[in-house]
């Protein structure tokens, strides 16, 4: 690995500048777990890294209101063992659990694996269901955005080269939601993942929030299977109604796959639609139970 | 005389080296730090096939901190070429690359980073040829082959009348079968320091054979045995892949460059493209009889042994050997052909063309036995070869009763009683069995030397080195046992060429049965020494000693050994030395026959297919492990384990990818190995002590065979499940997927 320059802030603004002075030779760090291993292969080279793990208070996990804030250096298993996670939003913190291996959860963070913006992130496409903001600090104040509008290619992102993800912002599903996620594969990264909330009024299917990653470059919601599932009465659903294999049908031709050493593109729509039929039961079936 | 019982042999003794590694006090070649020691990295080529045409290192060599570039132009007053059966792989790439990544220059620099950035200043030109990728593309004459012709090795051997057989049985049966490419993964990738000196060259180095290693490094740069010292520390984990000579002779070459010492610890990267197993096909044609007798078997087949020879000769032969299966057959045709491509060169991987030959055997074993109706184990057994039988004509017969073997497993496993049970919808269930026989052994060749000490404590010196599979204990095991002294009294020095005296290699499954018996005989060797001692001592003849914990007694009597070594140099010191050679005439010339031994491989599965998806769970393993006598039981089963949990990886996932000759998956991330939560909940051994093998208390080996059976088993569960053959590895999920998907058999 070529030798860098380790840039410790102690505020986000001085990250901020740190960054727009580097103009595109330095990166922020985090964990490093993906960024120091493509680093080490010489896929990556930056003169300066700006470890953001130095700020104060950055890895804290807070409540605003219904809201679970959670800080840019906070990290994997942080998230995952946070009280207030585990009470709010226990499939986050499922989902969390099965991200990579012990290591990498000990030092790797949620904000660092959005913003590596991987294709083969769990979160990525379960913070999607949550329907969970950014806020983004840069040299001119914050912004926020939707967890949708961050990726916008394989290893790309909508963040301006002085900007960084300060924290995420995940509400918690409303009550009468039920959730579940799906992951499969036998890489170390999954080959598919697959996030279902759905909210049931009266037995009756009022909300359908489809989310899937992996199989493509980039997580989407399924917003043709979504309309499908509005409506639905949740006994039928589980008997294996059509319109249960009419959205795994949708949600597999909205796939977008593509072709990789995870799979040929036929059989990862094969893999969506059986999936989104499991995920979706695997919902229903916490029916009344939240999302855990 | 009653018959003496063992004191430490047949104990789970606590291996010599636990406390080291648990401490993390080992010391791996990573760990040693040689003054004055520069840092290695390799300039290697992008290209495949390639002629090279100017390679310009001006620019690294001017680089502050850089001591010396190494290319083809300073491979001068030494051999350029080595290699174990065919020296055809260059020191370093001389005017053409055979495969991406094979080191074109090297840089020795103070320090890794000045080193790397060295690498950056290499100017090397390329003139690029067509690529040779697969056994298809070298089987086609078209193209630039890799070397003077795409063949490395042919072999073959015939008895009976083949084609008179297969005229005249009931039915024939033709198969082909595919293994992938696959790397070992041992945790510590290869790693080297050498200092080439005026009067000697030293290396410390991750090798399995050091003295094959010396044996190279003396002929390549013109020196004496004694000259050149290897050492190996520490290896963390061999598996083949630190067989025969890797990357020393190219340190050396650089030490003599920079006239220093110099380190090079390649990354998992570089290692495999260093060395990996031989992708293969068989294509196996058998004939039966209706009543289910085979009567004749055809196997042909290839190996891709990549760019360069390595262990190709053998592996070509050991395919062969082993593809026909343990079976009673009058009329056997077996002919491989080993083939050069442009990917990194395959060596030796636990059992050399064993996997792939009994993936093609046991597999097709199984096609036979359900087109004849007949129960697939039932219809092993009444194939197999007896007791005392040649398993290849002119070759050791078997020791031990295989249909003994076969049963204990089947009954373990509980075949015939097994039902499927209720599974989730899509869900099915199979079970699969598989057998294989194994030559092993390598070549009957190995010393030792124990020194007695005058306090009653011995020094063992051995020439296998220690990777993990516990040689260190299994001979101060046997060295305790023949001293007649506590396995705490035992101290093993191993894998020192100026230390120890001459062994083989350390593979093959061959040290405890070939290295254990030149131990047993060392201390034999003293103990008789010390049994004279005693019988001037009590004035008595030798045979009325006996020798027990240390100690002579004759008559009620008894002197402690370390009294009678003291007293034999006059009372203040002294010690005495034990030999042991094992050579092709030791007892007898017992091991003088081919084969020193045969390995038994049995393995039972239990899978569980979701059709929907592909996935295949395995659910239950079966291994059986004959070691003759178990001189250290938990080594015994943590030996078959390992092996059996490394051939997971084949079964289900590892496959080196290569397209246009590039590796696509050079990192642990996309190459997936197995980890713990990959094994089966029932994980078992079946021990059997047959007691017949050539080495000490009727030991042999047991390293390998435990992953020969996976693959073969597990396809055959998995068609016992749902009807359909696979006979492509690995098995991944969308492997199984399409074939279940062609044959009309997925869910969903």
């Amino acid at each position: 690995m070529k030798p860098f320059r380790l840039h410790e802030p102690t505020d986000v603004h001085e990250a901020a500048s740190a960054l727009a002075d580097a103009g595109g030779g330095a990166a922020l760090y985090a964990g490093g777990t993906e960024l120091l291993l493509a680093m080490k292969s010489g896929l990556l080279a930056y003169d300066t890294l700006i470890n953001v793990k130095s700020i104060p208070g950055l890895d804290a996990v807070s409540a605003d209101g219904d809201t679970v804030v959670i800080g840019a250096s906070a990290t994997h298993s942080a998230v995952e063992c946070d009280p207030l996670v585990r009470k709010r939003m226990p499939l986050l913190a499922e989902v969390e659990h099965g991200v990579a291996n012990l290591r990498v959860r000990n030092v790797g963070t949620l904000a660092g694996n959005l913003c590596f913006a991987e294709p083969h992130s769990d979160p990525a496409t379960l913070l999607l269901v949550y329907e969970a903001g950014l806020d983004i600090a840069g040299p001119s104040g914050t912004r926020r955005i939707t967890v949708g509008d961050l990726q916008t290619g394989s290893y790309e992102t909508s963040l301006e080269p002085d900007e960084l993800l300060i924290a995420v912002r995940v509400p918690a599903l409303p009550a009468g939601m039920c959730a579940a996620y799906s992951k499969f594969g036998y890489h170390h990264r999954p080959t598919l993942g697959i996030a279902a909330a759905l909210g049931v009024k009266d037995g009756v299917v009022t909300e359908a929030r489809l989310a899937l990653g992996c199989v493509s470059p980039v997580a989407q919601r399924l917003s043709r299977a979504e309309d499908v599932l509005r409506g639905e009465r949740v006994d039928t659903l589980t008997e294996g109604a059509s319109a249960l294999r009419e959205a795994s049908r949708l949600a597999s031709e909205d796939a977008d796959a593509v072709e990789d050493m995870h799979g040929g593109v036929d059989y990862k729509e094969h893999l969506v639609r059986v999936f989104m039929e499991r995920t979706l039961l695997r919902a229903l079936a916490r029916n009344g139970g939240g999302d855990g | 005389m009653t018959t003496r019982e063992f004191k430490t042999v047949g104990t789970a003794v606590r291996r010599v080296d636990a406390d080291d590694k648990l401490s993390g006090r080992a010391q791996f070649t990573g760990d040693l730090q040689v003054p004055g020691m520069a840092f290695c990295k390799l300039v290697t080529s992008p290209l495949p096939h390639a002629r090279i045409t100017r390679v310009d290192a001006s620019r690294a060599r001017a680089l502050s901190g850089v001591y010396a570039v190494l290319t083809s132009a300073e491979l001068v007053n030494m051999e350029t070429h080595y290699g174990s059966d065919k020296k055809d792989r260059p020191v370093i790439a001389i005017d053409k690359v055979r495969f991406q990544g094979e080191p074109v220059a090297a840089v020795a620099a103070i320090d890794l980073a000045t080193a790397e950035a060295a690498v950056e200043l290499v100017d090397v030109e390329y003139e690029e040829l067509p690529t040779v990728t697969g056994i298809d593309e070298a089987l086609d004459p078209s193209g630039e082959p890799v070397h003077e012709s795409n063949v490395c090795h042919e072999y073959g051997y015939e008895w009976g009348d083949v084609d008179a057989a297969f005229r005249e049985c009931d039915r024939v049966f033709e198969d082909t079968f595919e293994f992938p490419m696959v790397y070992h993964y041992a945790m510590e990738p290869h790693t080297c320091i050498v200092s080439y000196e005026p009067d000697r060259i030293r290396l410390w180095t991750s090798a399995q054979h050091p003295f094959l290693v010396q044996a190279e490094i003396a002929r390549l740069f013109g020196r004496q045995l004694d000259q050149v010292q290897v050492v190996v520390p520490f290896v963390g984990g061999g598996y083949g892949s630190k067989s025969y000579t890797k990357i020393e002779p190219l340190v050396t070459a650089l030490s003599r460059e920079a006239g220093r010492p110099v380190r090079l610890a390649l990354s998992v990267d570089e290692a495999m493209r260093t060395v990996r197993r031989h992708a293969a096909r068989g294509t196996i044609r058998t004939g039966v009889m209706n009543d289910g007798t085979i009567v004749a078997r055809e196997c042909t087949g290839y190996v891709d042994t990549g760019g360069y020879t390595d262990n190709g000769v053998r592996v070509t032969e050991r395919f062969g050997d082993r593809m026909p299966g343990p079976y009673s057959m009058a009329n056997v045709r077996v002919k491989t052909r080993g083939l050069f491509t442009n990917s990194t060169p395959a060596g030796s991987y636990r059992s050399i063309g064993g996997p792939q030959a009994i993936w093609a055997c046991e597999s097709q074993i199984d096609v036979i036995a359900h087109a004849l109706g007949m129960d697939p184990f039932e219809f092993r057994v009444k194939n197999l070869v007896r007791e005392g039988e040649e398993v290849r004509r002119g070759r050791r017969p078997i020791e031990g009763d295989l249909e003994y073997a076969l049963r204990r497993v089947a009954d373990e496993f509980g075949w015939n009683s097994w039902r499927p049970g209720p599974t989730p919808p899509g869900v099915k269930r199979g079970i699969g069995f598989a057998c294989g026989v194994t030559n092993s052994g390598a070549s009957p060749t190995s010393t030792s030397l124990v020194r007695f000490h005058a306090d009653g404590s011995a020094t063992v010196y051995i020439g296998s080195a220690e990777m993990g599979q516990g040689s260190r204990s299994v001979m101060a095991q046997i060295a305790a046992e023949e001293l007649r002294i506590p396995y705490g009294k035992v101290r093993v020095v191993a894998s020192d060429t100026t230390a120890v005296p001459w062994d083989r290699s350390t593979g093959s499954s061959r040290s405890t049965t070939l290295m254990g018996l030149a131990v047993h005989d060392a201390a034999i060797d003293i103990r008789q020494q010390l049994l004279d001692l005693a019988a001037e001592h009590f004035e008595a003849f030798p045979e009325e000693i006996e020798a027990e914990d240390g100690r002579a007694s004759f008559k009620g009597e008894s002197v402690a050994f370390a009294a009678l070594v003291r007293n034999m140099f006059g009372g203040s010191g002294g010690e005495l030395m034990g030999r042991g050679y094992v050579t092709p005439k030791h007892a007898s010339g017992k091991l003088r026959q081919d084969t020193v031994f045969w390995e038994v491989s049995i393995g039972a599965a239990e899978g569980e297919v979701d059709t929907a998806t592909g996935e295949v769970r395995l659910l239950r393993y079966y291994s059986i492990s004959d070691p003759g006598k178990a001189i250290n039981p938990k080594q015994v089963e943590g030996q078959d384990e390992g092996a059996a949990m490394q051939a997971i990886g084949h079964t289900f996932f590892e496959e080196m990818l290569y397209e246009d000759g590039q590796l696509l998956n050079p990192n642990l991330v996309d190459y997936r190995v197995p980890v713990f939560t990959d094994l089966p909940h029932e994980f078992e051994t079946v021990l059997i002590e047959s007691g017949n093998g050539p080495g000490p208390y009727g030991a042999k080996g047991v390293g390998e065979g435990g992953i020969v059976c996976v693959a073969p088993s597990v396809a055959n569960a998995i068609f016992n499940a749902t009807g359909v053959r696979i006979s492509t590895l690995p098995l991944t999920p969308e492997r199984v997927w399409r074939a279940l998907h062609e044959a009309g058999q997925e869910a969903g």
